[in-house]
This record gives structure tokens, sequence and C-alpha cells, in this order.
């Protein structure tokens, strides 16, 4: 069975942009718009991975990482921080990668099939 | 200093006698027995004390005399002459004269006249003295008033209980004319002392102490002032007064304000840009791949999705670059009809696009208006598609309408009204909706667009009235002047407080 990357990011177009890149190598994937609805969806679709956008209305990518955390069934899922925030790289420490946006494609396929349980 | 004596005297014998009993008693004497001889020395360059008899040959003596006492009005004149002669002497020269001494000359009497003349010289000097200080206080004085007055500084003394006691003519200006009030009252408006009064900190300890304040002028105007307070103390060292002086950093605060909302927006900025970029990205990559796998629907997707990061982008970029300057409006006679037929144009794509209705309304009589064409242009089109946005955001209804109606208040005035059923406004969105960098619409705003419009429409002495309902639409009515007005054409900041 393929496996599942969750996306979450406020704005359409990249939300549009990561699910075809991920879905063109094979990947299944699900999506959210906010911090709020992809906590539902993790919860729901138990994805792989999580790609997660940091600066989001509602609430804010941080706290959503807490509140996954306290998921037992989600909080062993690696996440993949794609922010154009700067100084991400401290927002979640514990995040298995941080790319900035604009990303690289390649480098974003190595970071995601090198980290997919 | 020994004072010079000029004794002019026709008998050398007398002269000789009595220069040598005058030079005893501390002066420096000078004869002459005619007045021929004596006139190089009779000016007050040369000599302090004339005594002389008007009678001596060699030149008319009454005349020179009288001459030397009109130039020298403070060197005393001692008048001998025959005892016959004394009278007319008197009669001429008056009391411009010290002493009127009779021939022969007595020594004791002449001693006394000396004396006479030695005090009044002395008494001469001292009110000379006394007159230059007094010239000197009083352009000390003028100076320093001149000084307090001009700084370009609020200045105010107070006493102990924050009583105004002196204030300079800017304080005056600015802040009135009113001494005795209470420094508190006049500055902020209250009517207890202020907490942390730098004021009281001089009184207590006696140094100089800085504060920053906002205060309030006579004319309901608000400045920041940069106060330093000094001591004024007695004779006694006490500290009696404390001397407050202001100055006016509005500006300078206003220019800081102005850079740190620009230093704000290049990092709300930067964010926003790297999510288009993102998605600039994904329609490469849509359109990339799609070449690839030869799917047109996918070519298709791809350049549609960079045409909207494009334009984006772009809409980002042309508001940066109106914030970073501010601008005179270009005002030129418009037809309002034709303006308002290129704004709706402009937006009909995008209702389309979204599956909204546009209805406009354009009054056949609406006639000419004064205005910069392009940036009124660009803010009724901001506008509007606000209102597209809104009806898109809304999931409640099924059928979206927007209406851009167009028509004369009055002779002076065009409005331009523009409503949607789109998903409306709270209360806070609606205050906040004018305010730099906010947005309700997460990544996709700036915060920018609404700001820039808001400017544009009151720099062209034009208002904007919103009516909003959460769930129901908004109702935005832009009423402009049809002529412009005398503040419209002076490039104003964007943060000049007036909007």
């Amino acid at each position: 069975m393929n496996k599942k990357i969750l996306v979450i990011d406020d704005d359409p177009a990249v939300l549009e942009y990561l699910t075809t890149i991920f879905e063109d190598n094979g990947y299944t994937t699900c999506s959210a718009k906010d911090a709020f609805e992809g906590l539902e969806v993790a919860k729901r679709e138990k994805p792989d991975l999580i790609t997660l956008d940091l600066e989001m209305p509602g609430d804010w990518g941080p706290r959503f990482y807490r509140k996954m955390s306290e998921d037992q069934t989600l909080k062993n899922t690696p996440v993949v921080v794609i922010s154009g925030l700067s100084g991400h790289k401290y927002a979640i420490n514990k995040a298995v990668a941080t790319l900035s946006k604009p990303f690289n494609t390649d480098e974003l396929l190595q970071i995601v099939a090198e980290n997919i349980i | 200093m020994d004072d010079r004596v000029l004794f002019i005297e026709e008998d050398e014998n007398i002269a000789a006698e009595l220069s040598t009993w005058i030079a005893g008693q501390q002066f420096r004497i000078q004869t002459a027995c005619s007045f021929k001889t004596a006139a190089p020395h009779l000016n007050g360059n040369h000599t302090d004390i004339v005594i002389a008899d008007p009678y001596t040959p060699g030149g008319d003596g009454h005349l020179l005399l009288k001459r030397f006492k009109a130039d020298n009005p403070t060197k005393p004149l001692i008048i001998v002459t025959a005892p016959e002669n004394t009278e007319t002497a008197m009669t001429a020269f008056k009391a411009t004269v010290v002493e009127y001494l009779n021939k022969p000359i007595n020594t004791l009497a002449l001693d006394i006249a000396l004396q006479h003349a030695r005090q009044r010289l002395a008494l001469n000097h001292k009110i000379d003295s006394y007159t230059q200080k007094l010239e000197d206080l009083h352009y000390a004085q003028n100076l320093y008033q001149q000084l307090f007055d001009e700084v370009p500084c609020y200045i105010s003394v107070q006493d102990r209980n924050f009583r105004l006691t002196a204030m300079n003519r800017l304080f005056k200006r600015d802040f009135g004319n009113e001494a005795g009030a209470y420094c508190y009252k006049i500055y902020k408006h209250r009517d207890t002392p202020c907490p942390k009064c730098p004021v009281a900190k001089t009184f207590e300890d006696g140094r100089r102490h800085q504060t920053e304040e906002v205060v309030t002028s006579k004319h309901g105007k608000q400045y920041n002032v940069l106060t330093w307070t000094a001591p004024l103390r007695n004779d006694d060292d006490e500290i009696t007064q404390v001397m407050e002086m202001a100055t006016n950093i509005t500006e300078v605060r206003r220019l800081q304000d102005h850079l740190t909302s620009l230093g704000l927006m290049l990092g709300s900025m930067s964010h926003g840009v790297k999510g288009m970029l993102t998605a600039l990205d994904g329609g490469i990559y849509q359109l990339e791949t799609g070449i690839r796998k030869k799917d047109n629907g996918r070519i298709e997707l791809g350049f549609h999705r960079i045409q909207q990061s494009s334009a984006r982008i772009r809409k980002m970029v042309l508001e940066i670059l109106f914030y970073a300057k501010s601008r005179g409006m270009q005002h030129e006679a418009t037809d309002v009809a034709e303006l308002a037929e290129a704004v709706a144009d402009a937006v009909k794509p995008m209702a389309d696009n979204n599956g909204h209705t546009l209805v406009v309304d354009i009054a056949s009589d609406a006639g000419n208006f004064e205005a910069d064409t392009n940036w009124i242009q660009q803010s009724i089109v901001n506008f509007l598609e606000n209102a597209v946005d809104a009806c898109t955001d809304d999931t409640e209804k099924n059928n979206h309408r927007i209406g851009f109606r167009v028509y004369p208040q009055g002779e002076e005035m065009i409005v331009f009204d523009i409503s949607d059923n789109g998903i409306g406004m709270d209360e806070e969105t609606r205050q906040k909706m004018f305010t730099l960098f906010f947005s309700s619409k997460g990544s996709k705003g700036t915060g920018l667009g609404l700001f820039i419009s808001n400017h544009i429409i009151r720099q062209h002495g034009g208002r904007i009235d919103v009516t909003s309902e959460y769930g129901k639409g908004t109702q935005v009515k832009i009423s402009l002047p049809r002529f412009r007005t005398a503040e419209s054409s002076i490039a104003r900041p964007l943060l000049d407080g007036s909007n």
C-alpha cells in the first residue's frame, strides 16, 4: 500500500502543488488548510508523514505540533516543516527537517523518502 | 591715576608759583600763558580739569572754554578772573563751572575748588561705569529674554506645586499664556499631578531628569515631547523653582513610526512573497510535468496557476511601490462613466470566474470629475475585488451578487456604491479594515490594499462609509468631490495621522 502524506498549508495553490508532487511520486495524500482541520484529518487518516506550514490563520503550526505530540497515535509521525517564516528552524525542534519556501522539489522528495515510516 | 590739570594764566610768575603748589596736590599740571598755546591741550583727551581766566589773551577765551565744556560735559572747569569780570563770567558760563574764583588767587579757595573738581570727576567716573554696567545688564537681560523666547522648545518654570511661573513664547503659542496654572492641567489636561513627574524628582534630588511625554496643546493637538528638567536655586542654594524644557519630537516619532512600519512591512512581505513564489513554483511544476506527460488538462492548470501567482506578485509589488513613496495626486478632468466602466471591466472576469453576478449601474448624468485616474481606478478596483472575495468566502448562500452603482449626489459629489451579499464583517474586522497590515485573508492578503485605497480616497478629499453585517454582506459608499480640494494636490506621507 502507498505511504500517506498529510499536507497542511493555508494557501490552496501551495496545497495543490505539494499534493501533486507527492502523488506524482507514488504517495497518497490528504490535506488540510489550517491547524485545527489538520489535527482532525491526522487523527482520521493516520498519515505516515506530515508537512506543516508554520504561519496559518486560526492556529499556529507550533501549537498544532504540540497538540499532535499529545496524541499517542500521532506523536511519532515525522513532521517536515515547510515555511516562509525566517528563524523557523527553532520553532519546532523535533521536526525531522525544515524547508523554507520556495523549496527545491528534489530536496523535499529526498527528505520525505528518508524519513517516512 | 593723577588727574590732569590745564592752567591758563597770562602772568607767568603766578602760573609758575601756583603750578608748583597744584602739582604738590597730586595733579599733573600743564600751564599755558595764552589761549593760543592752550588750544592743543584744550580737549578731553589731554585734560581732565581746566583752570582758566577767560580774559587771557591769544584767542576768544569764552568761546574756546564753552566749546570745551560742550564737548566734555563731565570735565570740571574752574574760572579765575578779576573781581570786576566775575559777574560777566558767571552770566556766560552759569552752572557749567565748578567754582568761580577771584584774583588774586587764594590757595585755600583753589584747594577747595580742586577738591570739588576731583570729587566731581570721581563721581562722573562712577556714574559712567554704572551706566555702562546697566547698559550691559539691560543688553544681557534682553539677550536672555530673547534666548528664552526664541529657543525652539517649550520652556516653563514651575514652583513646588507645579504652578507655571514663566513660559517662553513657543509654550504660550501652543499651550496658552496662563501664568499660575498647573503644569499637569495645561500639558495633560489632568486634575492631579502626573505620576513619575520629572519636575517633582528634580525638586527632590536637585538633579536633571529626562522623560518622554505625550502632551495635548490648547488646540487639542497631541505632541510627543522629550522633556529635560533643571533646578533653579536661590542665593542660599535652595531649590525654589524647576525649569522644564520640552522638545517637540512629534515629527521624529512620526518618521520612526513610518520606518518601523516599513520594517514590519518588509517582514510580513517576505513571508507573503515566499508563499507566492512557492505557488508560482507549483504552477511551473504542473506545466512542466504536464508537458512531459502530454497531459493537456495539467498544462492548462499549470498555466492558470502561473497566471494567478504572477497577478498576486504583481499586485503586491505595486502596493510596496506605492507605500515606499509618498506622492502628490496628478489630477485631471475625468469622465466618471468612462472610469467606472473601466473599473467594472477589470473586475468582471474575476467575478465570472467565481460564479458571481456583477451588476453595474452607472447614472447617465454622472458627468466629469477631477481625480488622479490611475489611483482612483486602482482604489475602486480594490474595493470591488474585496467584494468578490467576500462572496467567494461565503459558503452559506448559493447566489452571489455584487452591485456597482455610480451616481451624482447634489452638485458637488460623485458616489461609487459597492455592495455584496458575501460573508460580511464583524464589528472588529470592520473597525480594523483600513489599518495597516490588517488582513482577514490570511497569507493571501498583505494588509496594504485597503490602507492605501483609503489613503487615496482621503487625499482626493473623499470619504468612505462602510456598513456590514457578518453573514449578510457589505456596502461600501465612496463619495468623491467633483472638484479637487486645496489639500489634495499636496504629497503627504501615508502615516500622517489623518488616515
